[in-house]
């Protein structure tokens, strides 16, 4: 460690101030979670909404009272991720008593559709004025949820906001690799070739024209690392046996050993095309990290602090993180002596940090409360069905 | 007193040309996967791209003249289901041995960012190297797509092999001309990010094609249906 990069913890903020911060999601936390409370919902449902809006609202409190971000974030995040399966599956085995999904439901339009498609229909539904996926755009009710048009309307309202925000605040499916990456004291792998983070540009590409050309969404298709823990094609032929045995090996190379290995979230920062996709609305996003070069001292704990690779030398030296930053806080945590800051695009960086997390947080927190508490009330209610 | 040739005679060329400019799209959608990041891992500049293209697309057309004249002996497209295997699996096979050689190749052409008069990306030894644009036209045009299929079973129609080819020459015409703005990749800087991503698309797609030879070669379905 640099001779001058001693850590200086923050003073934590005064009971009262950080009570009155969180007001405002404790009261967004109750308002989302009053739904629950309508007939015909029973018991489970209602007691899993009070679990969940409790949980979100002290993990914020936590985070306005020590001031750090990504310890509290990465409890609901790796909680969403481990829940977001069991909510999932029960309910896919309720309604059809199978992982797999069948052709039918397929031709039907009833596959549930995730965001994950979403830069997969651009081209062919410009080109063509079709949608390849085998769902419906209006809700539809079983396991399609509330159909295409209202995830794709979620998620570019969150986007347009929170940037890639959204990889670190709703994605369902980042938390189990978060939970493995946080298990091991040091990483087993230091070396890692920069050049993986072009990965996920590559998976982007390939599976955006692949997409075109087989009029399919190839990533749900081939190489989906999650289908292995939430939904795959219900084949008993060799094309089922490629396709699961692709799903199965990616989710336990990319979400499991090389996090465990790496200490970092190596599926987004090497292999996700959705992440790729998201990076461009960084671009939109007026928030940001930035690196205040005043204060910095080449230390590297911010480098080495963040789970996705999005800081490199060059990065800290230009002021700012690389354009796959999923603000998730981690760096502005690590670093001792306030250099790297949350920022809004078009203030200068004098401006009280502080306050642009402030505003940043309220945002992303809203965002987690809404889509991520939900999933996990949902996750929570099969087990306390097992309880109660 | 000038005769003109009969209406009808003209009539499947404009037929061919509809037919292409209507299929442009689902050309450049089959096409894509190949052509697109090939392009990308190129150097910049229109004209070496519009180079780039113009090799291609002729190669693309031999490819579719070879098709042509078989559709036209065979009197039909519809290959047995045994020869159409062995030719379609084979030409996925090599489009992902091409593909993983380009992938290669890419930066050894000796020219790096900045000189005068960069050249295409060849693939093989020395100076017998072949220009992967060349060999990536020549099997994807042999390939068979839907559009292509739609060409070929009228061209299997027509009376002579003459007219299969001139049906085909002008479909191809027709579908090319989607391909132009293709031109704007010479715009693009390229970078070494830019050129890695090109090379690991094309190592992707690659084993995707890859895999439907080996499938096709032994039968299998490619795809859920």
């Amino acid at each position: 460690m640099h001779p001058e990069a001693k850590l200086r913890p923050q003073e934590p903020r005064k009971l009262s101030s950080a009570l009155l911060l969180t007001l405002p999601i404790f009261l967004w936390a109750a308002l989302i979670f009053s739904r629950s409370f309508a007939p015909p919902n029973d018991r489970v449902v209602k007691i899993a909404a009070v679990i969940t809006a409790a949980f979100m609202v002290v993990l914020f409190f936590q985070m306005m009272r020590t001031r750090s971000t990504y310890r509290w974030r990465r409890i609901f995040f790796v909680t969403l991720g481990v829940l977001f399966p069991v909510g999932f599956i029960h309910e896919v085995m309720v309604l059809r008593g199978s992982m797999g999904i069948p052709m039918e439901e397929m031709i039907a339009g009833r596959t549930p559709f995730c965001f994950m498609p979403i830069p997969m229909l651009i081209l062919p539904a410009a080109l063509t004025r079709a949608v390849v996926f085998p769902g419906s755009i209006l809700p539809h009710g079983g396991m399609s949820g509330g159909g295409m048009a209202s995830m794709v309307g979620i998620w570019l309202a969150m986007t347009l906001v929170l940037g890639k925000g959204w990889c670190s605040y709703a994605c369902f499916f980042g938390g189990i690799e978060e939970g493995c990456a946080s298990l091991p004291n040091r990483p087993a792998l230091r070396k890692l070739d920069p050049r993986w983070r072009y990965g996920p540009w590559a998976v982007l590409l390939s599976m955006v024209l692949l997409s075109l050309a087989l009029f399919e969404p190839a990533y749900c298709m081939w190489l989906c690392p999650f289908k292995a823990v939430s939904e795959y094609v219900a084949a008993n032929d060799a094309l089922g046996m490629v396709q699961n045995g692709i799903f199965i090996v990616l989710f336990a190379a990319l979400v499991v050993a090389l996090p465990l290995l790496t200490k970092k979230r190596t599926q987004c920062a090497y292999f996700c095309p959705f992440g790729a996709f998201q990076s461009i609305f960084n671009k939109t996003s007026i928030f940001d990290v930035k690196i205040d070069k005043s204060r910095c001292v080449p230390c590297n704990l911010c480098q080495n602090a963040c789970p996705t690779l999005s800081l490199s030398k060059d990065s800290i030296s230009d002021g700012g993180t690389l354009l796959s930053c999923m603000k998730c806080g981690a760096c502005v945590d690590a670093c001792p002596r306030q250099a790297a800051v949350w920022h809004i695009k078009g203030t200068p960086l004098s401006i009280k940090p502080e306050r642009a997390r402030l505003m940043f947080l309220y945002c992303a927190w809203a965002m987690a409360t809404m889509f991520g508490g939900s999933t996990i009330a949902q996750g929570l209610q099969p087990i306390l069905h097992f309880f109660l | 007193m000038v005769k003109f040739a009969p209406m009808a005679a003209w009539s499947p060329v404009g037929e061919a040309l509809a037919l292409g400019l209507a299929s442009g799209p689902a050309c450049i959608a089959s096409c894509g996967p190949v052509l697109v990041p090939s392009m990308l891992a190129e150097h910049s500049g229109v004209r070496l791209n519009a180079r780039y293209l113009a090799m291609f697309l002729s190669t693309r057309l031999l490819g579719y003249l070879l098709f042509a004249l078989i559709a036209w002996q065979a009197g039909s497209v519809a290959l047995p289901p045994a020869s159409r295997s062995t030719v379609f699996g084979t030409v996925h096979l090599l489009l992902a041995v091409v593909l993983v050689f380009y992938a290669r190749s890419v930066g050894r052409t000796g020219c790096e960012a900045g000189c005068t008069q960069p050249k295409l990306v060849t693939i093989g030894a020395g100076g017998h190297g072949v220009p992967a644009a060349a060999a990536l036209g020549l099997f994807s045009g042999i390939s068979l797509c839907p559009p292509f299929v739609a060409a070929g079973v009228r061209a299997a129609e027509l009376a002579s092999a003459s007219a299969a080819l001139l049906f085909f020459a002008t479909f191809f015409v027709g579908t090319s001309i989607w391909f132009i703005p293709l031109l704007g990749f010479g715009c693009l800087r390229r970078n070494p990010a830019i050129i890695t991503v090109a090379r690991m698309c094309m190592v992707l797609i690659a084993l995707y094609y890859g895999y439907a030879g080996v499938m096709i070669l032994l039968g299998r379905n490619i795809r859920a249906s």
